[in-house]
């Protein structure tokens, strides 16, 4: 999950090769150049370095460059210094842990944060994401309620509650509190808007309505062009419809825009698919160095890495010993299927399933999951019958 | 394959979407920020008291959104269908209901082409000789003045509002039962006071809204007088509190701390009308063996609070089964309230909700509050009083079971914030009622209970001063006070006890500068 930080610079350099000077702020742009003003009119006022941090920390998710997130930590810094533990920089300050993917010392200051206001919404709304990013969904889900409950109908408490839903197997009612969530934000949020839509998309998909989908994800692209986790996703519809040239040529687009081993390694399985075979290898091979680079950092692909071991280096024990390492970690549904499928790699049936069985309880009906569990029972029901 | 969710990142959309304003009460009553974007859901007051005239019954009281204006038509001011209204009784010193009274609201709206919710005048008035056609002379145009709740007299009551009232009781192994009370006998909700014309006898419709529902219990439901009475502008200005009684602003002298007849400052709720639920039950009905016990017994003293919910939006779309099994799950409860003043006063702003929404038994996560009060702080910063220091155990009778009022030897409880009411102490009767209550020695009063004329303004604010403690009950300390000693409108002296609303074609709000408004400054 890189993807939110990564570096690029494409869309930056693009647009200054370009000439294109008077192209339109985004969302995130504005904020910058509004709190870089305010910093200048009031060099001594903490709350504008919050501001600052929270806008670059957009800007991120914009673009995909880190560099944006290490300014926002300095920005952080200049707020502590001018005002110690002020609460509104302690929620930024949480806010960038679970962008560096440290969701137990996120976890911590949410509930911290939390104990100081119960009543702040996007408290409970860090407190739903760092449960839910460690396995831990019934606190997440009481979290979500509690943003539910507090202020009835408010966009991240939908979102949250859209995304366990989904997680627990309820489709329909995801995309119901995502399309609420949409209606609801301000048409001006361009990105805001492209990333709820990405999401309509994605369930569309998931559902199998490839062509609601289709409609979804670009219009995604339209209000903000080249977005990466667009591209992903609309990457993933070419997939399933076998039009592999134009997956790989999406694909292709989003690892440019946000080159991070984890959007590298479904562009290979693209290019293999596509036949073009050479280059896959080649990518495969980028993508495993990268990755293995990562691999030990909060932040990594190594779930695409076990299934790299697995399905393309036959290499499952080192598969079972860094699926093994994650999932200590942390419990999440997705990190607790890859580790049963590297069980499942190494003949460990038994204890496959019962890492299966914990994915499968939390109702998730994720393609993968499903196909994943019939292979691990298949592999069961073939070892008793010899 | 889709990745898994970029879940982090939907962080960012709440910075641009979720400004809430903060410290948005507008009045006492609108305590918690999101009760102030909830106005048919707030609770502007909670009383409890041993009825003045039938010792053996309890009237609670339950008053909700605040500041009605009495001229406000077409529609003023139903109460919201989709809110159950609830008062919660705790009778074995746990602070888990065991008793409850839940309320629900529906609305009709009976002439639907009439452009308002109340008409009527005389005997009804037909279209006159130059009625322009096709609506030809004598015909029917307003109906009769409104004089009846139902039947004849009732033509004119375009938007009527009728009510149920269910008595739940938990049983053995945390079982609960209901039973409707009044079974299927229509209760109908006492309308605005529109004025002399639409309705030239409104305390006849006042006394057509009580209603005996069976088990000896009385209801009423409607808008009447907003019984509360405070300096509101003057409390919420830091304590810009228009009294100087001692030179110290904020503070009575005798003479006027004695007189509970007159005001000395602004009632700013004066002439505002406010919707109440009130009812009288048996003591009976309410203990936990079902006797009415002396003061001196453990089991006379009760905890009671109101609360308002509204239905829940889930997570889950499809609840799982042990959430089915709960029923009452499938409310939010949107506030609370036990006694005056808690969360307006002592909660933090930014706790205020979580407080409004949380169950009493999970009040020690708010004893900070209680038992070192910033209110406390904040009257030492502006006007320099000793406060007792913390931790503030002088407290612990408004949040615990404990004598003075429970008797010694009742299990205190959790801290949980709850009226607490001695059932066993005799109520005083009206004209011996002391706006002080327990600290002018009327033993029926606030904070044992609360009744109407009960000054919990002066009260909580000596109590927070420290009063409780023999060493810090002394001036300025208890002298404390916004200088609002009396309600503006007279109560009654019979259930329901509450004021009949004010008109709307007359109504008028007190100011500071004239006759009982208090000066200026």
């Amino acid at each position: 999950m890189k993807a939110i930080w990564s570096l690029t610079g494409v869309l930056l350099f693009a647009s200054v090769a370009l000439g294109q000077a008077d192209v339109k702020p985004t969302p995130a742009e504005a904020r910058i150049t509004q709190a870089r003003g305010a910093i200048e009119k009031h060099p001594d006022y903490y709350q504008a370095y919050n501001d600052l941090a929270l806008a670059l920390a957009r800007r991120a998710r914009e673009t995909g460059e880190p560099s944006h997130y290490d300014q926002a930590e300095e920005a952080l810094k200049s707020s502590f210094r001018l005002q110690p533990d002020n609460f509104e920089g302690r929620k930024v300050q949480c806010w960038l842990l679970l962008g560096k993917h440290e969701f137990e010392k996120a976890r911590e200051l949410a509930r911290e944060l939390n104990r100081r206001a119960p009543d702040d919404v996007l408290v409970y709304g860090f407190l739903a994401d760092a449960n839910t990013e460690l396995g831990d969904y019934p606190e997440a889900e009481a979290a979500a309620q509690w943003m539910l409950d507090l202020r009835p109908g408010n966009i991240p408490g939908l979102t949250r509650a859209a995304y366990l839903r989904e997680l627990h197997g309820d489709v329909e009612g995801a995309l119901e509190l995502m399309r609420m969530a949409h209606d609801q934000t301000d048409p001006g949020e361009l990105e805001d808007r492209a990333w709820l839509l990405t999401q309509i998309g994605h369930l569309h998909l998931v559902s199998g309505r490839q062509r609601e989908a289709e409609s979804a994800l670009t219009e995604a692209l339209h209000l903000f062009p080249r977005y990466h986790y667009a591209l992903g996703a609309l990457g993933t519809l070419r997939m399933e419809q076998k039009r592999w040239a134009e997956a790989v040529e999406l694909l292709e687009t989003r690892y440019a825009v946000a080159p991070h081993p984890e959007n590298l390694y479904p562009l290979a399985e693209a290019l293999e698919r596509a036949g073009r075979s050479r280059e896959a290898r080649k990518a495969f091979r980028t993508f495993e160095r990268q990755a293995v680079r990562e691999s030990k950092g909060n932040d990594n692909a190594n779930r695409e890495l076990i299934f790299y071991y697995i399905e393309h280096a036959n290499e499952p024990v080192r598969a079972l010993r860094l699926a093994e390492r994650e999932s200590a970690r942390r419990q999440d549904v997705y990190t607790l299927d890859a580790y049963a499928w590297a069980l499942q790699a190494n003949g460990r049936y038994r204890e496959a399933q019962s890492q299966i069985e914990r994915v499968l309880k939390a109702g998730a009906r994720h393609p993968l999951f499903q196909s994943h569990a019939s292979a691990i029972a298949a592999g069961l029901a073939q070892r008793a019958s010899r | 394959m889709l990745k898994p969710n970029p879940l982090a990142t939907i962080t960012v959309l709440m910075a641009a979407i979720l400004a809430v304003p903060s410290g948005a009460f507008a009045a006492s009553h609108r305590e918690a920020p999101i009760t102030a974007l909830d106005h048919k859901a707030d609770i502007t007051d909670f009383f409890a008291f041993v009825s003045y005239d039938k010792p053996d019954k309890v009237t609670f009281i339950l008053s909700v959104d605040p500041l009605l204006e009495p001229a406000n038509g077409p529609n003023y001011f139903p109460f919201d269908p989709n809110v159950l209204y609830a008062i919660k009784i705790d009778n074995n010193h746990d602070a888990v209901e065991d008793v409850w009274f839940e309320f629900r609201f529906t609305t009709e709206i009976r002439a639907p082409n009439v452009f308002t919710g109340f008409v009527g005048a005389g005997t009804g008035i037909p279209a006159p000789g130059n009625s322009p056609p096709p609506v030809a002379p004598g015909t029917p145009i307003v109906p009769p003045a409104i004089t009846a709740l139902d039947g004849p007299g009732s033509e004119g009551l375009n938007l009527r509002q009728r009510y149920t009232v269910t008595l739940a009781r938990r049983g053995p192994g945390n079982s609960v039962k209901r039973t409707r009370l009044g079974g299927h006998m229509p209760l109908f909700a006492l309308p605005s006071n529109v004025g002399p014309r639409t309705m030239p006898n409104y305390p006849s419709l006042f006394k057509q809204a009580l209603y005996q529902v069976g088990h000896d219990v009385r209801v009423f439901a409607g808008t009447v007088e907003d019984p509360f009475w405070i300096d509101l502008g003057a409390a919420f200005d830091s304590l810009n509190f228009r009294t100087t009684g001692f030179n110290v602003p904020g503070v009575l002298s005798d003479a006027q701390d004695a007189d509970d007849t007159r005001n000395f400052a602004t009632d700013a709720v004066s002439g505002f009308n406010v919707n109440a639920i009130a009812i009288e039950v048996p003591v009976s009905l309410l203990t936990s063996d079902g006797k009415k016990h002396a003061a001196s017994d453990p089991k006379a003293t009760i905890g009671s609070w109101g609360t308002t919910s509204r239905q829940r939006v889930f997570v889950r779309r499809q609840p799982t089964t042990a959430r089915e099994a709960q029923a009452d799950d499938a409310w939010r409860q949107v506030q609370r309230m036990g006694n005056a003043l808690i969360n307006e006063l002592l909660v933090g702003t930014g706790s205020k909700d979580r407080f409004s929404m949380d169950q009493p038994r999970n009040d020690s996560r708010f004893a900070p509050f209680f038992l070192d009060p910033l209110l406390a702080r904040v009257l030492n910063a502006v006007y320099g009083i000793d406060i007792p220091a913390p931790p503030r155990n002088d407290l612990l009778p408004l949040v615990t079971y404990a004598p003075p009022i429970a008797a010694a030897g009742t299990p205190a409880g959790p801290v949980a914030d709850l009226l607490r009411l001695n059932t066993g102490v005799p109520p005083t009767p009206v004209g011996k009622q002391k706006r002080l209550g327990l600290l002018a020695g009327d033993p029926a009063g606030f904070p044992n209970g609360r009744r109407l004329g009960d000054d919990v303004t002066d009260i909580s604010a000596r109590v927070v001063a420290g009063v409780l403690n023999p060493s810090f009950n002394k001036a300025p300390n208890n002298r404390i006070g916004d200088g609002v000693n009396v309600n503006d409108a007279p109560y009654k002296n019979t259930f329901p006890y509450l004021g009949l609303a004010w008109d709307g074609r007359n109504r008028r709000h007190l100011d500071p500068g004239e006759v009982g408004g208090g000066p200026v400054n």
